[in-house]
Protein backbone atom coordinates (compact mmCIF):
# COMPACT_ATOMS: atom_id res chain seq x y z
CA UNK A 1 0.00 0.00 0.00
CA UNK A 2 1.56 3.32 -0.99
CA UNK A 3 1.72 6.35 1.25
CA UNK A 4 -1.04 8.19 -0.62
CA UNK A 5 -3.34 5.14 -0.54
CA UNK A 6 -2.76 4.85 3.19
CA UNK A 7 -3.52 8.54 3.64
CA UNK A 8 -6.72 8.20 1.64
CA UNK A 9 -7.78 5.22 3.73
CA UNK A 10 -7.19 7.15 6.94
CA UNK A 11 -9.17 10.11 5.55
CA UNK A 12 -12.03 7.81 4.61
CA UNK A 13 -11.92 6.18 8.06
CA UNK A 14 -12.07 9.54 9.85
CA UNK A 15 -14.92 10.82 7.67
CA UNK A 16 -16.79 7.56 8.19
CA UNK A 17 -16.25 7.75 11.97
CA UNK A 18 -17.52 11.32 12.11
CA UNK A 19 -20.65 10.48 10.11
CA UNK A 20 -21.44 7.29 12.01
CA UNK A 21 -20.88 8.71 15.49
CA UNK A 22 -22.93 11.79 14.59
CA UNK A 23 -25.72 9.66 13.15
CA UNK A 24 -25.77 7.40 16.19
CA UNK A 25 -25.78 10.40 18.48
CA UNK A 26 -28.60 12.02 16.50
CA UNK A 27 -30.72 8.89 16.56
CA UNK A 28 -30.00 8.57 20.27
CA UNK A 29 -31.21 12.13 20.81
CA UNK A 30 -34.41 11.49 18.85
CA UNK A 31 -35.20 8.29 20.71
CA UNK A 32 -34.26 9.77 24.07
CA UNK A 33 -36.62 12.69 23.53
CA UNK A 34 -39.49 10.66 22.11
CA UNK A 35 -39.60 7.38 23.97
CA UNK A 36 -37.11 7.30 26.82
CA UNK A 37 -37.97 10.35 28.88
CA UNK A 38 -34.78 12.33 28.15
CA UNK A 39 -32.44 9.76 29.65
CA UNK A 40 -28.77 9.73 28.71
CA UNK A 41 -28.32 6.09 27.82
CA UNK A 42 -29.79 6.21 24.27
CA UNK A 43 -27.21 8.87 23.36
CA UNK A 44 -24.37 6.78 24.75
CA UNK A 45 -25.76 3.66 23.09
CA UNK A 46 -26.16 5.35 19.71
CA UNK A 47 -22.72 6.95 19.78
CA UNK A 48 -21.17 3.66 20.86
CA UNK A 49 -22.91 1.78 18.05
CA UNK A 50 -21.71 4.35 15.54
CA UNK A 51 -18.15 4.16 16.84
CA UNK A 52 -18.20 0.38 16.70
CA UNK A 53 -19.51 0.35 13.13
CA UNK A 54 -16.89 2.87 12.04
CA UNK A 55 -14.12 0.83 13.71
CA UNK A 56 -15.32 -2.32 12.02
CA UNK A 57 -15.41 -0.61 8.61
CA UNK A 58 -11.90 0.80 9.11
CA UNK A 59 -10.56 -2.58 10.16
CA UNK A 60 -12.07 -4.24 7.09
CA UNK A 61 -10.66 -1.48 4.88
CA UNK A 62 -7.12 -1.81 6.22
CA UNK A 63 -7.14 -5.59 6.21
CA UNK A 64 -8.21 -5.88 2.57
CA UNK A 65 -5.59 -3.76 0.81
CA UNK A 66 -6.40 -4.99 -2.71
CA UNK A 67 -10.06 -4.01 -2.63
CA UNK A 68 -10.53 -0.94 -4.81
CA UNK A 69 -12.86 1.84 -3.72
CA UNK A 70 -15.01 3.76 -6.16
CA UNK A 71 -15.62 7.45 -5.91
CA UNK A 72 -18.98 9.18 -6.22
CA UNK A 73 -18.66 11.88 -8.88
CA UNK A 74 -21.31 14.50 -9.48
CA UNK A 75 -22.92 14.29 -12.91
CA UNK A 76 -21.84 17.14 -15.13
CA UNK A 77 -24.73 18.67 -16.99
CA UNK A 78 -23.97 18.99 -20.71
CA UNK B 1 -61.94 9.25 26.00
CA UNK B 2 -60.24 12.54 25.07
CA UNK B 3 -57.20 11.64 27.18
CA UNK B 4 -56.91 8.30 25.39
CA UNK B 5 -57.17 9.95 21.97
CA UNK B 6 -54.61 12.53 23.03
CA UNK B 7 -52.15 9.92 24.26
CA UNK B 8 -52.64 7.97 21.03
CA UNK B 9 -52.00 11.13 19.00
CA UNK B 10 -48.84 11.80 21.05
CA UNK B 11 -47.64 8.27 20.47
CA UNK B 12 -48.29 8.57 16.74
CA UNK B 13 -46.46 11.90 16.52
CA UNK B 14 -43.46 10.56 18.45
CA UNK B 15 -43.50 7.35 16.43
CA UNK B 16 -43.57 9.26 13.15
CA UNK B 17 -40.67 11.49 14.27
CA UNK B 18 -38.56 8.52 15.29
CA UNK B 19 -39.57 6.56 12.21
CA UNK B 20 -38.78 9.52 9.99
CA UNK B 21 -35.32 9.83 11.52
CA UNK B 22 -34.65 6.13 11.01
CA UNK B 23 -35.92 6.32 7.41
CA UNK B 24 -33.70 9.34 6.72
CA UNK B 25 -30.67 7.45 7.99
CA UNK B 26 -31.60 4.42 5.86
CA UNK B 27 -32.31 6.52 2.77
CA UNK B 28 -29.05 8.46 2.95
CA UNK B 29 -27.07 5.28 3.72
CA UNK B 30 -25.39 6.97 6.67
CA UNK B 31 -24.75 3.72 8.51
CA UNK B 32 -23.60 1.81 5.46
CA UNK B 33 -20.19 1.34 3.85
CA UNK B 34 -17.54 3.99 4.31
CA UNK B 35 -17.78 5.19 0.68
CA UNK B 36 -21.43 6.11 1.04
CA UNK B 37 -20.95 7.92 4.36
CA UNK B 38 -17.96 9.80 2.90
CA UNK B 39 -20.17 10.84 -0.05
CA UNK B 40 -22.90 11.94 2.38
CA UNK B 41 -20.35 14.05 4.29
CA UNK B 42 -19.22 15.71 1.03
CA UNK B 43 -22.85 16.45 0.12
CA UNK B 44 -23.42 17.98 3.55
CA UNK B 45 -20.22 20.06 3.26
CA UNK B 46 -21.44 21.43 -0.05
CA UNK B 47 -25.01 22.05 1.06
CA UNK B 48 -24.69 23.44 4.59
CA UNK B 49 -22.71 26.71 4.14
CA UNK B 50 -24.96 28.12 1.37
CA UNK B 51 -28.03 27.09 3.37
CA UNK B 52 -26.68 28.82 6.51
CA UNK B 53 -25.83 31.90 4.45
CA UNK B 54 -29.31 32.04 2.89
CA UNK B 55 -30.93 31.59 6.28
CA UNK B 56 -28.86 34.44 7.74
CA UNK B 57 -29.80 36.64 4.76
CA UNK B 58 -33.48 35.78 5.31
CA UNK B 59 -33.20 36.63 9.03
CA UNK B 60 -31.49 39.93 8.17
CA UNK B 61 -34.23 40.80 5.69
CA UNK B 62 -37.01 39.94 8.13
CA UNK B 63 -35.55 41.71 11.15
CA UNK B 64 -33.78 44.55 9.38
CA UNK B 65 -30.46 43.72 11.09
CA UNK B 66 -27.27 44.28 9.15
CA UNK B 67 -24.57 41.72 9.75
CA UNK B 68 -21.07 43.22 9.57
CA UNK B 69 -18.89 41.88 6.81
CA UNK B 70 -16.19 39.92 8.54
CA UNK B 71 -12.83 39.59 6.76
CA UNK B 72 -12.10 36.17 5.32
CA UNK B 73 -10.33 33.84 7.79
CA UNK B 74 -6.64 33.31 7.05
CA UNK B 75 -5.83 30.08 5.27
CA UNK B 76 -3.40 28.28 7.51
CA UNK B 77 -1.30 25.82 5.58
CA UNK B 78 0.61 23.83 8.14
CA UNK B 79 1.82 20.54 6.69
CA UNK B 80 1.49 18.31 9.75
CA UNK B 81 2.43 15.19 7.83
CA UNK B 82 5.70 16.63 6.49
CA UNK B 83 6.79 18.11 9.82
CA UNK B 84 5.87 14.90 11.66
CA UNK B 85 7.72 12.77 9.12
CA UNK B 86 10.81 14.98 9.17
CA UNK B 87 10.74 14.99 12.98
CA UNK B 88 10.62 11.18 13.07
CA UNK B 89 13.47 10.96 10.54
CA UNK B 90 15.62 13.39 12.55
CA UNK B 91 15.00 11.56 15.83
CA UNK B 92 15.77 8.17 14.30
CA UNK B 93 18.95 9.36 12.58
CA UNK B 94 20.10 11.00 15.84
CA UNK B 95 19.43 7.75 17.71
CA UNK B 96 21.29 5.68 15.13
CA UNK B 97 24.28 8.05 15.21
CA UNK B 98 24.24 8.35 19.01
CA UNK B 99 26.64 5.46 19.88
CA UNK B 100 29.34 6.55 17.44
CA UNK B 101 28.95 10.20 18.46
CA UNK B 102 29.14 9.26 22.13
CA UNK B 103 32.31 7.27 21.44
CA UNK B 104 33.83 10.18 19.55
CA UNK B 105 32.97 12.73 22.24
CA UNK B 106 34.21 10.53 25.06
CA UNK B 107 37.49 9.99 23.16
CA UNK B 108 37.89 13.74 22.67
CA UNK B 109 37.08 14.35 26.33
CA UNK B 110 39.63 11.77 27.38
CA UNK B 111 42.30 13.36 25.15
CA UNK B 112 41.45 16.77 26.60
CA UNK B 113 41.79 15.49 30.16
CA UNK B 114 45.09 13.78 29.31
CA UNK B 115 46.42 17.03 27.82
CA UNK B 116 45.47 18.93 30.93
CA UNK B 117 47.00 16.49 33.37
CA UNK B 118 50.38 16.30 31.55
Amino acid sequence: MSESDLGRKWDRCLADAVVKIGTGFGLGVVFSLTFFKRRMWPLAFGSGMGLGMAYSNCQHDFQSPYLLHGKYVKEQEQ
Amino acid sequence: MVARVWSLMRFLIKGSLAGGAVYLVYDQDLLGPSDKSEAALRRAEEAVPPAVYQFSQYVCRQTGLQLPQLPAPPKIHFPIRESWNSGIIKVMSALSAAPSKAQEYSKEGWEFVKERTK
